[in-house]
């Protein structure tokens, strides 16, 4: 830049309103106007990174809950659940994480709300095929987080077991002195997930009322904590299934392009053995082609179980492997859970 | 450019270290500019902060191995203007497309390195002679924050968006045409009306590169551990990582995380952003839509005359800094550029308690805030250049994860692994004198800035939902703290 360009740009500068040259109405040149075109939907989000998708659309996915005239069902867990009065969904919660995190659903009062007492219920699912926590149940993950509690907190109510409408929940509570709010923390095992129900306000009246409306949650059967029967809508979830004793055929996929990024899979394996189903819980485009293409060549023995064939839900791993650190995985030996 | 620097520059160009004069001058009432809080509440941003907390110095103290000449070596190549040709500072190469002549006037609040400054370097631009044959993008302008623009997506031949054709490449404001320096170059800036209209431009702002060499020594086994020790919250947040597409490593630097060392980020901001080849990007950038087509006119290329990159290394230089191309330099200068300094906070005249802030940052890290934002992700590893760099708390307030911010915030612009709405998690030192805020430097508000977190699908809903739950004083000691880092 020379010496011309250098005054040129301290005058203006220095000033403190200068019109824009070009704001306003175009007039000619590059910025003409280009009349009337298509326009990019406001408020999507079109362009996805990793995200979450399956091989059909019918059957139910964790994800897949939705709050519909205060009342919040998730078919995949059997979760049905009836929001206080004037609480609703404002915002739906990002799509399932790389490590097997879901967001169900955030609840909290509706803008609407008149009442003095705010507070929120987090509905969480975490699937213990993927967890990065060295967990392997809704008791442990509870115990895990009380001990790993971070010095912004105190505990309250220690870890203990609760009956919640007619289901054994782990429980503890804790608060912040600084925020004044505090947090029940539920869990409960369904389809080798935690489905975890945090309450949080600064009224513990609020919360224990919460509490008991939980009661009224419609909540698959207690018996069946890792899965159903392994017959009609619900499979047996076991996990590591996929293991050389278990399969008859097996392909690999072969990532062409993205390939650093893990890539958590649950499939549902079908009586005959074959993939009956594939939820890719966060995958690129591409590789869901290459699983999926795998996953076709795949074949298992049939899972029965008191001379009776039943339907497997498992979980794969691909790509990156879980950043689980080994050295504190208590699950690594334990028998498969079914 | 093919000059050494380190002979010719004697100090900060006359134009340029008047403008950041001007610049700190006309700061929009800083203690006070930011405004009241969100609809529900009676907290207000304290504002940008202007008292000096001396941001902007080495963070080098012992020197065995001479880097400090390094450091204020690439300082003063960072502040240099940037010509065509035929400058007699040597310092050319700038486009044919840029967005600015010079790294200073992006990165210049509160300090060299910073963010964009008050008064907007690029505005003058059309009528400065810096780039006489364009019109100042309407987005532009004299007080609004330095920006560069993206289209999400290319335009079909008909001018509608083609939405299954991602583009998100820089679109240059600016170009050479009509300087008396570029020759014969004519080209057309992009139409940036069209792509407004169609709801296809979006903005993005200079990050600050403060404490940058501190980010860049954090193994990833350290990161990998932080992620796993947060991943358990009670707040549904479970960010993710970028990685290089080349050797899976994960990548740290831009709003997407999308570079992994400081050598690439400015390596590309130099190819990118003022059109400068070098030793990492050799060729010219033309338009993503250039690309898309033939490229760059014959016309405009090697408007130097003396080929590429215009950007070298200068082997027969002295001193030793001096061998080192712009690249190199400007990578040194972040390298060892000091995390910027907390400070205390004035807010509406009056100085703010040192118990509000200490409060604050307790409640931030309460509510959630800190899941993402952890005040460090872990210490750095062993350095071989400073001691400094060597086994440091790195309190950038950042998990350097990338993490879905909702329709809201989204971009629809994906950078390595991180799509449309996906994040870095913007580093937090140094908030206390930023101006403005968010991706795209849309509001000068902290309040708004929150509460912008929430948003559909975004990971931070519940924190931000904790947030509104406070009561006015708490998020009052939480503004008070941000604006102290």
């Amino acid at each position: 830049m020379n010496f011309r360009y250098s005054v040129c740009l301290l005058l203006v500068s220095c000033r403190l309103s200068l019109p824009a040259q070009g704001q306003g109405t175009p007039k000619g040149g590059s910025d003409s106007s280009p009349g009337v075109v298509a326009k990019v939907p406001s408020g999507v989000i079109l362009v996805k990174g990793a995200w979450s998708s399956a091989s059909d659309s019918v059957t139910p996915l964790p994800e897949r809950g939705v709050v519909d005239h205060g009342v919040f069902r998730d078919p995949y867990f059997g979760i049905r659940y009836a929001l206080p009065p004037d609480w609703t969904e404002k915002y739906r919660g990002p799509p399932p994480s790389e490590n097997g995190r879901y967001v169900l659903a955030e609840l909290a009062p509706a803008d609407t709300f008149k009442g003095a007492v705010r507070g929120s219920v987090l509905i969480t699912a975490q699937d213990m095929f993927f967890s990065l926590t060295p967990t392997n149940n809704a008791v442990e993950l509870i115990n895990y987080m009380k001990n790993h509690l971070q010095s912004d907190y105190t505990t309250e109510t220690p870890p203990k077991q609760l009956k919640i409408a007619d289901r054994s929940f782990a429980f503890f509570s804790y608060w912040s002195p600084a925020a004044e709010l505090h947090w029940y923390v539920l869990a409960t095992d369904i389809r080798c997930h935690v489905v975890q129900i945090v309450l949080t306000s600064r009224d513990m009246k609020l919360l224990d009322s919460l509490l008991v409306d939980l009661n009224k949650m419609k909540l698959p059967a207690e018996a069946s904590p890792t899965g159903g029967t392994g017959g009609g809508a619900v499979p047996v979830c076991i996990q590591d299934y996929a293991q050389a004793e278990n399969m008859i055929a097996r392909a690999e996929p072969v990532f062409t392009d993205r390939k650093f990024n893990p890539v958590p899979v649950r499939i549902i394996i079908g009586k005959d053995g074959k993939v009956k189903h594939v939820h890719f819980i966060s995958a690129f485009p591409d590789q869901t082609k290459a699983i999926s293409d795998a996953l076709a060549r795949w074949k298992f023995k049939p899972y029965r179980r008191d001379g009776q064939g039943l339907e497997v839900e498992t979980g794969l791993q691909f790509g990156r492997p879980n950043a689980r650190d080994p050295a504190n995985d208590e699950r690594r030996g334990s028998p498969p859970r079914n | 450019m093919n000059v050494p620097k380190s002979t010719q520059l004697l100090g900060m160009p006359v134009g340029l270290s008047l403008v950041v004069l001007c610049s700190l001058a006309q700061s929009p009432a800083p203690t006070t500019s930011a405004g009241g809080g969100g609809p529900s509440s009676g907290a207000t941003d304290p504002g940008v902060q202007i008292a000096s907390r001396g941001t902007g110095g080495s963070i080098i103290t012992t020197d065995p191995g001479g880097y400090q000449a390094f450091f204020l070596d690439g300082q003063k190549r960072f502040q240099a203007v940037e010509s065509v040709s035929h400058s007699p500072t040597g310092n050319n190469g700038l486009g044919p497309r840029f967005n600015s002549n010079s790294c200073v006037s992006c990165h210049a609040q509160p300090a060299v390195g910073g963010s964009g400054p008050a008064v907007n370097p690029q505005f003058p631009f059309t009528n400065n002679g810096v780039a006489p044959g364009d019109r100042t993008p309407f987005f532009i302008t004299a007080n609004g924050p330095t920006r560069e623009a993206r289209f999400p997506f290319f335009f079909d031949q008909f001018g509608g968006v083609n939405t299954s054709a991602p583009n998100g490449g820089v679109e240059d404001l600016f170009t050479v045409t009509g300087r008396p320096d570029a020759g014969t170059c004519r080209l057309q800036q992009p139409d940036f009306f069209q792509a407004q209209q169609a709801n296809n431009l979006i903005f993005r702002i200079p990050t600050p590169i403060f404490g940058a060499g501190l980010i860049e020594n954090l193994d990833d086994s350290t990161l990998l551990s932080n992620q796993a020790a947060l991943e358990n919250n009670s707040f549904g947040i479970d960010g993710s990582f970028n990685h290089n597409g080349n050797d899976g490593t994960i990548t740290r630097f831009g709003w997407k995380a999308q570079n992994k060392s400081l050598h690439i980020f400015t390596g590309e901001a130099y190819n990118v952003e003022m059109g400068i080849s070098n030793m990492l990007f050799p060729q010219d950038r033309p338009s993503p839509e250039e690309e898309q087509a033939r490229g760059l006119p014959a016309s405009c290329l090697n408007l130097t005359g003396t080929g590429y990159p215009e950007d070298a290394s200068n082997p027969t230089s002295t001193p030793n800094a001096a061998v080192l191309d712009d690249v190199s330099a400007f990578a040194n200068f972040m390298r060892f550029l000091a995390p910027p300094p907390p400070g205390p906070v004035v807010l509406n005249g009056q100085p703010v308690s040192a118990q509000s802030i200490a409060n604050g940052k307790q409640i931030f890290s309460s509510i959630g805030c800190a899941t993402c934002h952890v005040q460090s992700p872990g210490t750095t590893q062993v350095s071989n250049m400073v001691p400094a760099l060597s086994k440091a708390p790195v309190n950038a307030f950042s998990d350097l994860e990338i993490h879905h911010m909702g329709a809201g915030l989204a971009d629809n612009v994906s950078q390595g692994g991180a799509g449309g709405d996906q994040f870095r998690t913007a580093p937090l030192w140094g908030l206390g004198q930023r101006i403005f805020l968010l991706h795209d430097g849309h509001t000068t508000n902290l309040m708004q800035a929150i509460q912008e977190h929430g948003s559909q699908g975004s990971e931070a809903n519940q924190v931000e939902n904790n947030f509104d739950n406070l009561q006015t004083s708490q998020q009052q000691d939480l503004l008070n703290f941000l604006r102290s880092l």
